[in-house]
């Protein structure tokens, strides 16, 4: 075997001295037959003459040994190979193009490819990944599309449901760390033992927690993860058994998580929004009450038992919340919906990545008309060339061959750019690093991505190299022969005579224009989002996390006070005009909502509770946002703990339950606060959750009535407010060093984070309409340029017959816009049909947008002229004298 | 001479190893040794003698070197291989079995047959 394909080789890069052994070989074999004769008595030369005739002709010999080789099929092809480069060279415009296509349908398709491929096909890194759920309460009657569950209903679910075969209870929220230099803020999960085996975790150092550790009154204890363990214990190799700080209690670590263990925020959002857990540690003492209904602040992580679906689980689960829903009188559309773990961190991305994946399938479909076409007009050139083949007696099969090697050797290498220029494009998504874009950092070039490309470049070149093929090995000899390869004098001048042609080319334009009209929503789309009030001013505003706890900050007087010296210090700053603090700061993870009560307003039978958001503000902090006082007053540093409580409502509640604009003076109770408040003014509505979602009715208290530790501190600068962040902080370490600052940022940065997924979606598909344009351009080119060529003789006779110049350049731009205008018409019912698809991603733009269909048709059309314009100069160019007497 | 034999498949590659079991030799000297040895029975065209000698250098049974002939000329000499010998006996014996089993149905007189 080995031996074989050892000889099959050297044949194959040896050929050439192996020919002339072979004829040396021979020449002997003759010699020593003439020498035979001569010994018979002949005379030398015929000898010699006689040898030859018995002996026949080396040259067939030859032939067969080299048959007998074994490598004809790869000399063959070799051989082809060669050819085919010496013929793309000798029309490097249509290679050019022809690769260009190729590279970018193919480059457009490797890097969606591998965006689907690292968001949608990778499994999540747990074990039986599909069988994992996450739980979530829902009341959409109340626009509350994901909200936290409470213990109590964890543990309704976990004693009633038929479909799950484990399930957690977990909750993450921020500590400090002390016992260090200084004090850091850490983001923890605290969670029933279960859920680190769940997840498949398994610890590098010591144990994962022990099932009676779920219980009250157990010695408290922790488990590290792999980058807190580096980056706080400097991975000490002792750390079982020491103990940890936080918030002031003092924890035991029984384990260290390895590196590879991973649970982000996508995976997990928790209530307090941190991005990711730093530690594991067993439930809090309220966690592990059945009856605690009133803390919804809990995930539920659930395993499907093996077999059943989400679609199943759901139904279960519909009768769990049913219950629930009548004994705790819920709002009536309140479910509680099971979603795959999958879905959860993929979430609404899919639908934007099937439409880019839709979009670039299109232009992998215009990158094939185009390279059908080029090709198509390449053999139709080169038609003669074929004529002379066949009649030396290549077969058909053989130039088909040749033609194939052609594009297939052609798609590889538009394959190769292809793979190039998606590098290129995932080399700029990752460095656009759209924070809320989930598993980018998982994004790549791997096998999977690569098999493919070279999968879809092989099909490529097959699919659409075999009809120019198959049309250029059919070809006429005599007729090809006698015509010199250039179209007859008759007909050559209209596309009525070259259908496909013409059609291949109205496709492309077809195909292109819903394209563009996508890209051109999206982008119309995206300006109306960022025109959107957010109803603060973000200009000139820093923010950060303060997390004002621990021993030193444990009563609420310590706490107002810490915010209030804050406060002061930073105002006096130079450059600070104003400085405050909220509880939960708009654009960041940080929520809280809950029931209120109006006095004197009594909700209809079939009304939903009401639910608002709530807020806990210091005084400046509508002027730092800059958040309109609408009536009545901002806090005042006389709203003290020892004076009447007072609220602030924003314009969206005022208009609710006040419409006749009445509402200072009105008093309104949260839940779980016994004392009535009073209304003393009405803000401006904010955009909380971003531009694009709806807003809540929000409801704010003074945090000197009402602390929490927890909170951002935001200050308006007069320069640049990134310049502020360090300072603040030092302020806050000064005042108290241990308080833990983390999420600096300003608030212009937080908006354009807010917006960074639609900003994505938005420059993808808009890239992929650039090169739509690009190939359709290359497509009109290559058709309109051809039939100029085809056309030299015609143009020239009716130029010797006195048509002027000016008429050949309308009619070649006629023959432009005759199939600019089919494609367009066809174009625009299928945007029609195809829009709809993307209304959800669209932002106050119809999907049938008229002026977006107009004026994106009208850019088509612009670029297919312009198009023209190269071969209409050619043609008017053209010599009458000299184009005729070369027929 | 005019009546010549056509090979069955193969047979010219056995036919070959065994004349180069005798010794090393070039092409032509081959084919010569066939034509005599056969009694002029076969003979061996150059265009299935050089075809065979490659395949047959292709799969390990016979080895090619240039060497000097007795009268001063340049030939390729073939060699048999020890692989080239194995398989020279195995054909051997494969063929033997053939040609008396192809022999003993040829020679079945109808007597014999009806009795079996």
């Amino acid at each position: 075997m080995l031996t074989d394909l050892l000889y099959r080789l050297r044949a194959l890069f040896r050929g050439q001295q192996m020919d002339s052994e072979v004829e040396e070989e021979l020449r002997g074999h003759l010699e020593y037959e003439a020498e035979k004769l001569r010994r018979t008595g002949l005379p030398p030369d015929q000898a010699m003459r006689r040898a030859r005739m018995v002996l026949g002709g080396p040259e067939q010999v030859k032939q067969q040994v080299r048959e007998s080789r074994g490598t004809k099929f790869l000399e063959e092809l070799l051989q082809d190979i060669r050819y085919a480069i010496r013929s793309f060279a000798k029309t490097p415009g249509t290679t050019a193009m022809i690769l260009l296509s190729l590279a970018i349908g193919i480059g457009a398709n490797t890097a969606v490819f591998s965006f689907t491929s690292a968001l949608l096909l990778n499994p999540l890194p747990y074990p039986n990944p599909d069988r994992l759920t996450i739980l979530w309460l829902r009341s959409p009657g109340i626009g509350i599309l994901q909200d936290w569950p409470s213990p109590g209903q964890y543990h309704d679910i976990v004693t009633q449901n038929h479909v799950f075969d484990d399930s957690a209870l977990v909750t993450g929220s921020s500590f400090i760390l002390t016992d260090r230099a200084k004090a850091i803020r850490v983001g923890g999960m605290e969670a029933t033992s279960n859920l680190l085996p769940m997840l498949g975790a398994k610890p590098m150092l010591g144990r994962l927690f022990l099932a009676e550790e779920d219980r009250p009154g157990t010695p408290q204890t922790v488990v590290l993860t792999y980058g807190l363990w580096q980056q706080e214990f400097a991975g000490d190799p002792h750390i079982l058994g020491q103990a940890v700080t936080l918030n002031g209690h003092l924890h035991t670590v029984v384990g260290v998580l390895p590196a590879s263990f991973r649970l982000d925020h996508e995976v997990v959002p928790t209530v307090g929004g941190i991005p990711k857990p730093d530690f594991f540690m067993p439930p809090a003492d309220e966690a592990r009450d059945a009856t605690n209904y009133g803390s919804e602040n809990f995930n539920i992580l659930a395993r499907l038992k093996p077999g059943v679906s989400v679609g199943q689980a759901q139904a279960d689960i519909d009768v769990i919340a049913a219950r629930i829903r009548k004994d705790k009188s819920r709002d009536p559309s309140f479910t509680i919906s099971v979603v795959s773990l999958m879905n959860q961190v993929v979430g609404d991305i899919r639908t934007a990545m099937l439409i880019l994946f839709g979009a670039v399938a299109l232009v992998l479909l215009i990158a094939c008309t185009n390279v059908a076409n080029l090709l198509l007009s390449r053999a139709t050139a080169r038609q003669r060339e074929f004529a002379v083949r066949a009649a030396l007696g290549a077969g058909r099969a053989r130039v088909v061959r040749q033609l194939l090697t052609e594009t297939i050797l052609l798609s590889l290498i538009g394959g190769v750019a292809g793979t190039g220029l998606s590098a290129v494009c995932i080399l700029l998504a990752r460095k656009m690093h759209p924070a809320n874009i989930p598993r980018l950092n998982e994004l790549g070039l791997d096998w999977r991505v690569l098999a493919f490309t070279f999968a879809i470049s092989l099909a490529t070149g097959v699919l659409f190299g075999l009809a120019p093929a198959l049309r250029a090995a059919r070809v006429n000899l005599t007729a090809s022969l006698k015509s010199g390869g250039k179209g007859s004098l008759h007909g050559g001048l209209s596309l009525r005579h070259d259908r496909l042609r013409g059609t291949l080319v109205v496709a492309e334009i077809a195909i292109s224009l819903p394209l563009l009209i996508a890209a051109a929503l999206l982008v119309r789309s995206f300006a109306q989002l960022s025109d959107v009030p957010p109803g603060f001013n973000p200009q000139h505003v820093i923010s950060m996390n303060m997390s004002a706890y621990g021993p030193t900050l444990n009563t609420p007087a310590k706490r107002i006070q810490f915010y209030q010296e804050l406060t002061e210090r930073t105002t006096h700053l130079p450059g600070v005009t104003a400085a405050g603090a909220v509880s939960a700061l708009p654009l960041t993870p940080t929520v809280g909502w809950g029931k209120v009560h109006i006095e004197g307003y009594t909700p209809l039978p079939n009304e939903p509770e009401v639910q608002v958001d709530f807020r806990v503000a210091t005084p400046s902090y509508f002027n730092v946002m800059q958040v309109p006082l609408l009536r009545g007053r901002t806090f005042a540093e006389t709203d003290s703990p020892t004076m009447p409580p007072v609220m602030i409502i924003d314009q969206k509640m005022a208009d609710h339950f006040w419409p006749h604009g009445d509402a200072i003076g009105k008093h309104v109770r949260r839940s779980d606060d016994d004392s009535w408040a009073t209304i003393v003014g009405v803000v401006g509505i904010v955009k909380e959750y971003g531009l694009d979602a709806g807003t809540r009715m929000v409801m704010y208290a003074p945090h000197a009535q009402l602390s929490a530790g927890t909170m951002y501190f935001v200050a308006r600068t007069q320069t640049d407010p990134n310049a502020f962040g360090n300072e603040i902080t030092r302020l806050a370490n000064s005042i108290n060093p241990n308080v833990p600052v983390s999420d600096v940022a300003t608030m212009s940065r937080r908006l354009q984070d807010s917006l960074a997924r639609q900003r994505f979606a938005m420059l993808m598909l808009s890239g992929f309409a650039a090169f739509a344009l690009i190939l359709a351009a290359i497509g009109v080119y290559g058709v309109i340029s051809f039939l100029v060529t085809q056309g030299t003789a015609d143009i020239a006779l009716r130029m010797a017959l006195g048509a002027r110049r000016m008429s050949i350049l309308s009619w070649v731009f006629g023959q432009g816009a005759k199939l600019a205008s089919i494609g367009l018409v066809a174009g625009v019912m299928g945007s029609l049909a195809l829009t709809h698809i993307m209304s959800s991603l669209l932002f106050q733009v119809k999907a049938t947008d008229p002026l977006t269909f107009g004026s994106m048709s009208f850019v088509l059309l612009f670029v297919a002229l312009s198009a023209c314009l190269l071969p209409a100069t050619r043609a008017m160019r053209i010599d009458p004298v000299i184009a005729l007497r070369a027929e | 001479m005019e009546e010549r034999l056509e090979l069955p498949q193969g047979t010219l590659d056995l036919l070959i190893l065994k004349a180069l079991a005798l010794g090393s030799m070039h092409g032509w000297a081959i084919s010569e040794r066939l034509q005599q040895i056969s009694r002029e029975a076969l003979q061996v065209q150059q265009g299935s003698l050089y075809p065979a000698l490659h395949r047959l250098e292709r799969r390990g049974w016979i080895s090619a070197k240039w060497a000097t002939s007795e009268n001063n000329r340049r030939a390729k000499y073939y060699k048999l291989t020890p692989r080239g010998q194995k398989q020279l006996e195995t054909e051997t014996t494969a063929w033997r079995k053939l040609a008396a089993a192809v022999g003993l149905v040829l020679d079945m007189t109808a007597g014999e047959s009806n009795a079996h």
